[in-house]
């Protein structure tokens, strides 16, 4: 959370950094991380859940479909003018436009739900991010007991250790 | 920590990072050649805007010749970076992390040099807008029965989607870029970061819509060529007419792809110096992909030649197929033969995939073979049609020739300016792989 108060530590190497993260979590601590990439270790010694971003990508893509078929049987119902002796509602070359339409949609709702969800997971996570853990470092944020939090981080090779903020 | 960590993630940034030094003589002679190529190519084009078709070799019934065969061309050629950056992530293929951002760099100039033929080979190009979706005065929209509307839709879409795929897979790199650039360069990193930080939270929804991204780039890539050899197949054209067309153009779309992909990489990791985190087993496992495409390719061939054979006396497909093997075009057809099956079958022999020049060689005549083969299916069908009186040989023209070789100039322009501004490699996944093969080191050594 902006503004809250704990520890950070900064570790070179992810499966330390992953074992600091299950002491802190077992010592009651709410933990967060940046890290240079999704190291699997780590991932998974934070225990978070999955990202939901699917439940904003999905309807995204059905907005596309809904797009596409609305584009072509739409615009064929709204002027009927029979082409090449073919129904007015064509299906088999319909789904073509319907279904590029529906990954078109579906993808740029992706991207902004993942810049979205970004921005604020940054927000959210300010203590950490404002360590810029994006080259050769990971930093591990510790909220709740500072004495507790430090004393964890360096038993478990933290390389630097302070408070925030 | 494991010192030999951290020292691994500094080694992929500052290799990284050199790429985008000052470059040197070579690189402007070679930007300068690039650069000159595409001129030329549009200078020719200006011939046909300022004076008309007529320039061409086209007349009827040959009214499709180079132009469309170069867009056919670097659609395919655009298919690797999606297979190798989607595909080969859905089949987590972990040789794909050194090799997939130049192939995904190279996907979204070839699309960009793909959309631009069909606009060219129009007579009259400043009416390209009439194949947008919008209303016309009288309020019609237009055909979505039409193969040439369905190219509209796929190729704009496949090349919005690639190019956010793309950048989407550059924000952390730019991220870590940022921290040591300095002036425009900043800039532009700090845009393509899109306010990355690296917390968990933002990796948890990047992993996912990066899983997302992948899962519409899969069937996307397969519609795209799928829909590029519809606006063959949907005409009953001997020659064009066939249902194998769709897997038939994918499979070779992704064997002139990778070859593609090959042929640039063997010089771009010796300039760029990237032989430590692009390795020859990487171009490698590419190869083997070649191969595979190959006897798809080989197989879509004897596939059609076979059944076309089998057809009566007469019978046009069966004719046409003789006209391609025998008549004006068989240097075409052998000359596509032997690049397309001999040269990948050649690859089968571990000696020859791992010379660096034979493999060059071998892909540099996919590439070549690749181009004859949409060639061959674009003309040649045309020339041979079922109207006998109508038959006629295409020839293309030297400002044909100029604007196919300038797609070349144009496509490699790019390249290279983007060789100096994105990373050719993820950073980010090469950390997690450097971590990775630390801990392996580190246990085997325990």
């Amino acid at each position: 959370m902006p503004g809250e108060r704990g520890v950070l530590g900064t570790f070179g190497d992810p499966g330390a950094a992953a074992r600091a993260v299950r002491a802190l979590r077992a010592a009651g601590l709410r933990v967060d991380a940046a890290m240079p990439a999704p190291f699997p270790e780590l991932v998974e010694a934070l225990g978070k859940h999955r990202s939901r971003l699917g439940l904003v990508t999905f309807p995204g893509a059905v907005t596309g479909l809904c797009l596409g078929v609305l584009l072509t049987v739409g615009t064929s119902l709204a002027w009927r003018l029979v082409t090449g002796g073919k129904p007015i509602v064509s299906v088999p070359p319909f789904v073509i436009v319907i279904f590029e339409l529906t990954v078109l949609v579906g993808s740029l709702t992706n991207l902004v739900a993942v810049v979205v969800g970004g921005a604020r997971g940054a927000k959210r996570q300010a203590a950490v991010a404002a360590a810029e853990a994006v080259g050769d470092r990971i930093a591990v944020f510790a909220a709740g007991d500072p004495a507790a939090a430090a004393r964890l981080l360096r038993e478990g090779g933290a390389e630097e250790v302070r408070d925030v903020p | 920590m494991t010192t030999s960590t951290g020292e691994a993630f500094r080694s992929i940034e500052e290799t990284v990072r050199a790429t985008h030094g000052r470059p040197g003589p070579a690189y402007w002679i070679g930007l300068a050649i690039a650069g000159s190529v595409a001129a030329f190519g549009a200078w020719s084009y200006s011939l046909i805007v300022r004076t008309g078709l007529h320039w061409t070799g086209l007349e009827r019934p040959g009214m499709w010749g180079n132009l469309i065969t170069d867009f056919v061309f670097w659609v395919g050629i655009a298919h690797s970076g999606t297979l190798i950056s989607a595909i080969l992530f859905l089949f987590r293929a972990r040789f794909r992390t050194a090799v997939y951002r130049i192939a995904e760099m190279m996907t979204v100039f070839a699309v960009l040099t793909a959309g631009l033929y069909p606009i060219l080979h129009l007579g009259r190009p400043w009416f390209a807008h009439w194949l947008f979706p919008y209303p016309n005065q009288r309020g019609l929209w237009p055909n979505f029965r039409s193969p040439l509307i369905w190219d509209v839709f796929a190729v704009s879409t496949y090349l919005i989607v690639s190019t956010v795929f793309l950048l989407v897979g550059v924000a952390p790199d730019a991220a870590a870029l940022r921290a040591r650039a300095t002036g425009w360069r900043r800039r532009l990193y700090g845009v393509l970061a899109f306010g990355w930080k690296g917390t968990d939270e933002q990796w948890r929804h990047y992993t996912r819509a990066y899983l997302f991204f992948a899962a519409f780039a899969t069937p996307l890539v397969v519609s795209v060529h799928s829909v590029v050899s519809w606006d063959f197949a949907v005409s009953i054209l001997p020659g064009w007419h066939s249902t194998l067309f769709p897997p038939y153009f994918v499979a070779g779309a992704i064997l002139s792809g990778v070859a593609m992909v090959i042929t640039i990489l063997i010089p771009v990791r010796r300039a760029f110096r990237l032989e430590t985190l692009i390795e020859l087993r990487h171009i490698d496992m590419l190869a083997r992909l070649v191969i595979l495409t190959g006897l798809i390719v080989t197989y879509s061939y004897a596939t059609e030649i076979l059944l076309a054979l089998q057809g009566p006396a007469g019978d046009p497909e069966r004719s046409t197929f003789l006209y391609r093997m025998t008549g004006p075009y068989a240097f075409v057809f052998w000359t596509m033969v032997a690049c397309n099956c001999v040269g990948p079958a050649l690859l089968l022999w571990n000696r020859v995939r791992r010379s660096t020049p034979l493999l060059m060689g071998i892909c540099i005549a996919v590439n070549v073979g690749m181009w004859l083969e949409r060639f061959n299916i674009v003309v040649s069908s045309l020339s041979h049609d079922r109207l006998p009186f109508d038959w006629r040989i295409y020839v293309p023209t030297w400002v044909e020739w100029a604007m196919t070789v300038g797609a070349f100039g144009w496509f490699f322009t790019l390249f290279m300016i983007g060789m100096k501004i994105l990373p050719p490699v993820s950073i980010a996944e090469l950390k997690e792989e450097a971590a990775h093969a630390s801990h392996e080191g580190a246990a085997h050594a325990g």
